[in-house]
């Protein structure tokens, strides 16, 4: 029991803990809401500030600022992510957090943009590819590359409020910048980039991952055996990711005493006739006289 | 270029009227929400604004539009929290209030927020008032909602263009002091969470300032009964 509760419990006497319990539980929750936000809105008005020195370059960063971004990071969701790319804008700076360069500006008139891709990348691999796009769009950024290194950042970032995430929850915790990533699909020697990992790759590895068939079924017994449906482990992780953590409610939220009948166990016997019931019986006592 | 000078004018016109009317519904929320503003400035004519507040082209200059205004004795006494044990001699939760224009027509973010939160944290005024005229960006929202112990509201400009509680459609709406409002619920025998509600946001809550826990009672004309009366809770 916590002091707070204690203090609660001696001011009001005759409150029941539990409830003071739940209450507190779910009022710390809602802090730690509010908490990550503030950090969040903390972390969006420092990074505005980026990059430290002006003459940075977008494309290799120093590795103090990129371990800052990053780390900066963690907590956002792609819809904060986006919030961030708008105050840079506001304050006329490129979208990317570690480019120190202007955003465009593109010509006033007209509210829509065409782009054309490369040359190849049109229907059935002929002509360029054509898009229309809003003028907002192309002018956040100063660059397409930058617009490709920003966006290779947001896929990476948890969909998940930082509130709601686990413990050991990897994703949106190691970013890596495009630079990065590319240098590391280039170590590993296929020298491709991510982003063109073609079907048929993905479709062998989907080939690989077939039941075995020679398994027989005593396996399978032995291995169902295995999966223990009480495991204080993993009711713990459950009861953490349900937000049950609180020792408070380690019995659940509502008190459920199972009393057995003790009656139904005795032996059951067959029905007998009863007086009447050769002329059909009552019907709940009520014996019809017409016949 | 003579037709270059006149199609300025006609735009600097057309923003200057805009605003004009923009200003007096804030004059008339002032007045409404209880604060000391005489008439003259609410119902200032569109000439003598024109000659006070705008630029040598023409153009209105937001930078010399602010307000402070002061709340009234009623005002004072409806904002002040009933008496109780831990606190016997309450202070009124009002104090003055003061408007900004801003000036940016595009772009208006966290630097501009912070600015006008600075500027109202250092004169000490109790509540800030933040017109812009274009919407501001969400950091910029959650940024002005939260200085702690002072009130940030945010309007756009088009927003107050006309008054929207002077449309025949929308009832008057008028605040409970904290005794009026212990006394409705003692009355009715309620506990205010189940009275009806109000939204915080919504369009006449915020025009009137209200803050959460208050209550409100609602005017309505009726058919029958000439006049009814009905209560929201502000949540």
């Amino acid at each position: 029991m916590s002091q707070q509760e204690t203090e609660i419990l001696a001011n009001k006497p005759g409150t029941d803990p539990r409830h003071v319990a739940i209450a507190l539980h779910h009022a710390r929750q809602i802090q730690a809401q509010k908490d990550a936000e503030a950090l969040i809105l903390d972390r969006i008005l420092d990074l505005v500030q980026f990059p430290t020195s002006s003459s940075a370059d977008p494309s290799s960063p120093t590795p103090e600022d990129a371990r800052a971004f990053k780390s900066a990071l963690t907590p956002f969701q792609p819809a904060d992510y986006d919030n961030l790319i708008l105050e840079r804008n506001i304050e006329g700076l490129c979208g990317y957090t570690l480019c120190p360069h202007e955003h465009r500006k593109e010509d006033p008139r007209g509210a829509f943009r065409i782009t054309w891709g490369a040359k190849g990348s049109g229907p059935g691999g002929r002509g360029r590819e054509m898009n229309i796009v809003p003028k907002e769009k192309l002018e956040m950024w100063c660059s397409d590359a930058c617009a490709e290194r920003a966006m290779f950042i947001r896929v990476q970032l948890a969909e998940q409020p930082v509130w709601e995430r686990r413990a050991g929850d990897a994703r949106g915790s190691c970013i890596l910048l495009l630079e990065e990533e590319r240098a590391r699909s280039q170590r590993q020697g296929n020298g491709k980039m991510r982003s063109t990992a073609s079907v048929n790759e993905v479709a062998g590895q989907l080939g690989d991952l077939h039941v075995h068939e020679g398994s027989s079924s005593s396996d399978v017994l032995n291995l169902v055996a295995k999966l223990s449906v009480r495991d204080d482990a993993r009711s713990q992780e459950l009861a953490r990711e349900r937000g049950d953590a609180h020792p408070a409610l380690y019995t659940g939220r509502v008190d459920i005493n199972v009393q057995e009948n003790s009656r139904a166990a005795g032996p059951v016997i067959a029905p007998q006739m009863r007086p009447g019931d050769e002329i059909g019986g009552s019907i709940e006592g009520y014996v019809p006289r017409d016949h | 270029m003579d037709e270059d000078y006149s199609t300025g004018s006609v735009d600097a016109d057309r923003e200057m009227t805009r605003l004009w009317r923009t200003w007096r519904t804030v004059f008339e929320m002032l007045l409404d929400r209880g604060y000391e503003v005489t008439e003259e400035e609410v119902q200032i004519p569109l000439a003598e604004f024109k000659r006070k507040y705008s630029d040598p082209l023409g153009y209105p200059d937001r930078n010399k539009m602010k307000i402070s205004a002061r709340p009234t004795e009623a005002m004072q006494a409806k904002y002040t929290p009933l008496p109780s044990k831990s606190n016997p001699s309450p202070q009124p939760d009002c104090g003055t209030i003061y408007v900004e224009f801003c000036p940016d027509s595009t772009g208006v973010g966290t630097k501009q927020v912070r600015a006008f939160n600075h500027f109202v944290d250092e004169n000490n005024f109790h509540t800030g008032v933040f017109i812009t005229q274009i919407a501001i960006s969400p950091s910029a929202v959650r940024l002005l909602s939260g200085v702690p112990g002072r009130i940030c509201e945010h309007f756009q400009e088009q927003d107050l263009l006309v008054n929207i509680t002077r449309h025949e459609l929308v009832p008057k709406h008028v605040l409970l002091s904290p005794d009026e409002k212990a006394r409705l619920l003692e009355r009715y025998r309620l506990k205010e969470s189940q009275l009806p509600r109000i939204q915080v946001n919504d369009p006449v809550a915020r025009y009137l300032g209200l803050r959460r826990g208050q209550v409100v009672k609602i005017i309505r004309k009726s058919e029958t009964a000439g006049r009814y009366a009905s209560y929201r809770w502000v949540i």
